[in-house]
């Protein structure tokens, strides 16, 4: 009895004084961040919101490819962040063909030329997925899941492989044809329309996605099978079909997503897609995998973080704050923001 | 260059025959000069596929240029032995480490030219040390590859730990000549009071942005914002960095580092935020192609430091850059260190002939045409005439200034490089003497 007491009152004791450290910390870190944020000014920090909230919509819209993928078939697609360059070089691939060069005001024929070269790059790049999952992973979805993770890891350096040798090493530039104006947001502060487009086609996708999940046949069918594939198999649903239309809607994000992006930076890379898969991912954990609305706030959330991490710290660092705060929350919130949506197996 | 390479294994086979013949014959130290006493080759190492295909490939072209001109000395025929240290088409330290090592396997090769990369030559100079290969790099700018600057890590004495002689040499002028001097230029020409300043975070690009600084904070200049980015390459969003730089008064911006990390990106971010004139500023890492091709519509009005002579700008390269583009047609063929390569071969060759002569006409070992390397003095070269000091430094120290800007007459012939459709060139703006020290 007097040992059990005894514990009790460590652990609460160590209880109180980790979360006493942790608050500690959690001051000194706040007072830190609010003097550097103060002596930087409101504009300053309404600039580097806006970059932080145009590159977290990108990092959101992969991140939903991620997640689509792990909540039904319980797979950590690597070659996802690699489908979002391939998306980018297959769209730049069509630039010149619909008359999109730099220079030039794109007007309403080329809006719709940009529409068109959008709407191509997504649906091969969504074809791709679809056959990748059909060669790379279908014949391994009864094994153990190491199996199906490492053809992952194999189907991104096959996908970098065969863009390297597509477009060559060096960094591509993007023709930089979207609107260069900016509204101005005060004294040394502005939006770009750029930034704002950004943000809008991402918005745009993921309220889409969200009511194609909740509303359509096909949607309910991806959560039935998300829930219980065999169950979902006896009620009739075509599982290799369900799980073949999740590649296709990931891998259309993923490549507007990496249309957006090369657009917005006007460079894009074969490389690239490895360490923006692994912020997305990231993203994807952080918000909850599985959960739609979790990986586009993670997605947010780690854009944010590092937009101010590079402009009030040193760029170096700023991996190092995502995932310190990553660790955070997890320990605290294992299944992520907005919790799992995969159900116990 | 086709044909060579297709060559070069009936090359190698040949030389290695004659090798063999030359071993079997040496003790007769024939007097007669037509006989052919054996083959002697020079070690290529440059980056030369991938992205840098740009650097290594002109730069090798220089080297077997010169080669192919001399093709024999004191009666050993001269032949070349390449290799590429370019993985995924990025330079390589370790692939470069490989290779030296194969090179030393060849008991033919006495020298060799490379690397491109301070990296690469950090990771091949204690190998090289050891055996007393002499290097002559056509490129290498990091001065911490020859000296013992306090802040220098590793140190130059560190990279060469079994105490032999040094065996390292190169043609290029130092990064604490091509910082200061992109420092002056800006503080006194450019009247830049205010600057940021940024680097990849690399051997050659934080070197060079420090110095760049030191000379700048020297001269009165202020620095309101540095960023440095590890892993540069895999960053997309710099615009919170030109943010922070346009929010302080930055009058441009300058950084390290080399146009395969995305250096030239960073221009490109700039529009919008920074009016189009805003100087941009970097070293020999953004003299090329790529980097106007990256910095796109906002590629006017960067400014780059190359650590040599303009060969266009000096008469005695003329004659010499003439016969290599009648030899090698296409533009692609001729780059910025094609002429340097060409010098640092000649520099071998120097040496070779000197230990050749110092062995009584035998074939010398390595370490023999390492010692003759030190003598070299006042040799001339289409570079202009140069000597080595001890530690292996080229004199004199010439760094020159490039504008990209619109080319006109004949600006776009000389220019080291240009972008795609030839709009923007780097042009010629002035070449300095820092032999004095900075």
């Amino acid at each position: 009895m007097v040992s059990i007491a005894l514990q009790r009152t460590r652990s609460i004791a160590n209880g109180r004084l980790g979360s006493l450290l942790l608050l500690l910390a959690l001051c000194v870190v706040l007072v830190v961040v609010g003097q550097r944020v103060l002596s930087g000014g409101l504009s300053f920090f309404i600039q580097i919101l806006v970059f932080g909230l145009a590159n977290g919509a990108i990092y959101g819209l992969v991140a939903l490819g991620y997640t689509m993928v792990y909540g039904i078939i319980e797979l950590i697609n690597f070659a996802h962040g690699d489908l979002v360059t391939l998306g980018a070089f297959i769209g730049l691939a069509f630039f010149p063909i619909f008359g999109l060069v730099e220079g030039k005001d794109l007007g309403l024929i080329g809006v719709a030329a940009l529409a068109a070269v959008f709407l191509i790059a997504m649906l091969l790049t969504g074809g791709i997925n679809v056959l990748i999952e059909r060669v790379a992973y279908r014949p391994l979805r009864n094994s153990p899941r190491l199996a199906p993770l490492i053809t992952a890891v194999g189907m991104s350096f096959v996908l970098q492989g065969i863009m390297y040798l597509w477009k060559g090493a060096f960094q591509i530039h993007v023709p930089d044809i979207l609107p260069g104006s900016r509204i101005p947001l005060g004294p040394g502060a502005s939006v770009g329309v750029k930034d704002l487009i950004v943000i809008a086609i991402a918005v745009v996708l993921v309220i889409g996605l969200n009511l194609f999940i909740d509303r359509t046949r096909l949607g309910k069918a991806m959560r039935a099978t998300a829930q219980d594939r065999d169950a979902a198999q006896l009620m009739g649903i075509d599982i290799n079909r369900t799980i073949a239309a999740t590649f296709f809607i990931g891998a259309v994000l993923a490549a507007s997503a990496g249309m957006i992006r090369g657009l917005y930076f006007n460079t894009v890379n074969f490389s690239d897609g490895y360490q923006l898969g692994l912020f997305a991912f990231t993203a994807a954990v952080f918000g909850g995998i599985g959960n739609i609305q979790g990986a586009a706030l993670g997605g947010l959330f780690i854009g944010l973080v590092k937009a101010y991490g590079d402009a009030y710290f040193s760029s170096a660092w700023t991996d190092v704050y995502v995932f310190a705060i990553l660790i955070l929350v997890l320990v605290f919130r294992p299944s992520g923001l907005l919790g799992m949506r995969v159900p116990e197996k | 260059m086709n044909w060579l390479s297709r060559s070069k294994p009936i090359v190698l086979v040949v030389a290695a025959t004659l090798g063999a013949f030359a071993c079997g014959g040496g003790g007769g130290g024939g007097s007669s000069t037509s006989t052919n006493k054996g083959t002697i080759a020079i070690g290529i190492d440059l980056p030369e596929s991938g992205a840098e295909a740009s650097n290594g490939v002109p730069t090798m072209a220089g080297v077997k240029f010169a080669v192919d001109q001399k093709k024999s000395i004191k009666g050993f025929t001269l032949s070349t032995v390449n290799f590429d240290d370019a993985v995924n088409g990025v330079h390589d330290p370790q692939k470069g480490a490989q290779n030296v090592n194969q090179m030393l396997a060849n008991a033919d090769v006495l020298g060799m030219v490379g690397p491109f990369n301070s990296n690469v030559a950090r990771a091949e100079i204690p190998i090289t040390n050891q055996a007393g290969l002499v290097m002559v790099s056509p490129a290498n700018t990091n001065e911490c590859l020859t000296r013992d600057y306090d802040y220098c890590d590793p140190k130059a004495s560190g990279l060469r730990p079994s105490g032999q002689a040094n065996n390292y040499f190169r043609v290029a002028a130092t990064d604490d000549h091509q910082g200061p001097a992109m420092a002056d230029y800006a503080y006194d020409q450019l009247k830049a009071t205010t600057l940021a300043v940024g680097s990849d975070n690399e051997t050659y690009g934080k070197g060079i942005a420090d110095n760049f600084a030191k000379e700048y904070l020297k001269k009165g200049g202020k620095i309101e914002v540095r960023q440095d980015y590890p892993g540069m390459k895999n960053v997309s969003d710099f615009r919170s960095f030109l943010t922070s730089a346009k929010s302080k008064n930055a009058a441009g911006v300058y950084f390290g580092g080399t146009d395969s990390n995305k250096v030239c990106v960073v221009r490109s971010q700039m529009k919008g935020i920074f009016p189009a004139s805003t100087p941009f500023m970097g070293g020999d890492g953004v003299v090329t192609s790529q980097c106007l091709n990256d910095a796109a519509d906002n590629a006017v009005d960067m400014y780059g430091t190359v650590a040599a002579v303009d060969a266009s700008h000096t008469p005695e390269a003329k004659s010499t850059i003439d016969a290599f583009k009648k030899a090698n047609p296409n533009a692609t063929d001729y780059g910025a260190y094609t002429v340097p390569a060409y010098a640092a071969t000649q520099a071998i060759f120097e040496a070779v002939s000197m230990a050749i002569d110092s062995n009584n006409g035998n074939k010398p070992s390595r370490k023999q045409v390492r010692d003759a390397m030190a003598k070299v003095k006042n040799l001339k070269t289409p570079i202009g005439t140069i000597s080595f000091d001890k530690y292996g430094d080229v004199q004199p120290q010439i760094i020159t200034v490039y504008h990209a800007k619109a080319p006109s007459g004949t600006d776009q012939a000389n220019a080291p490089a240009c972008n795609t459709n030839n709009s923007v060139c780097w042009v010629f703006e002035k070449s300095v003497n820092y032999s004095g020290g900075a």
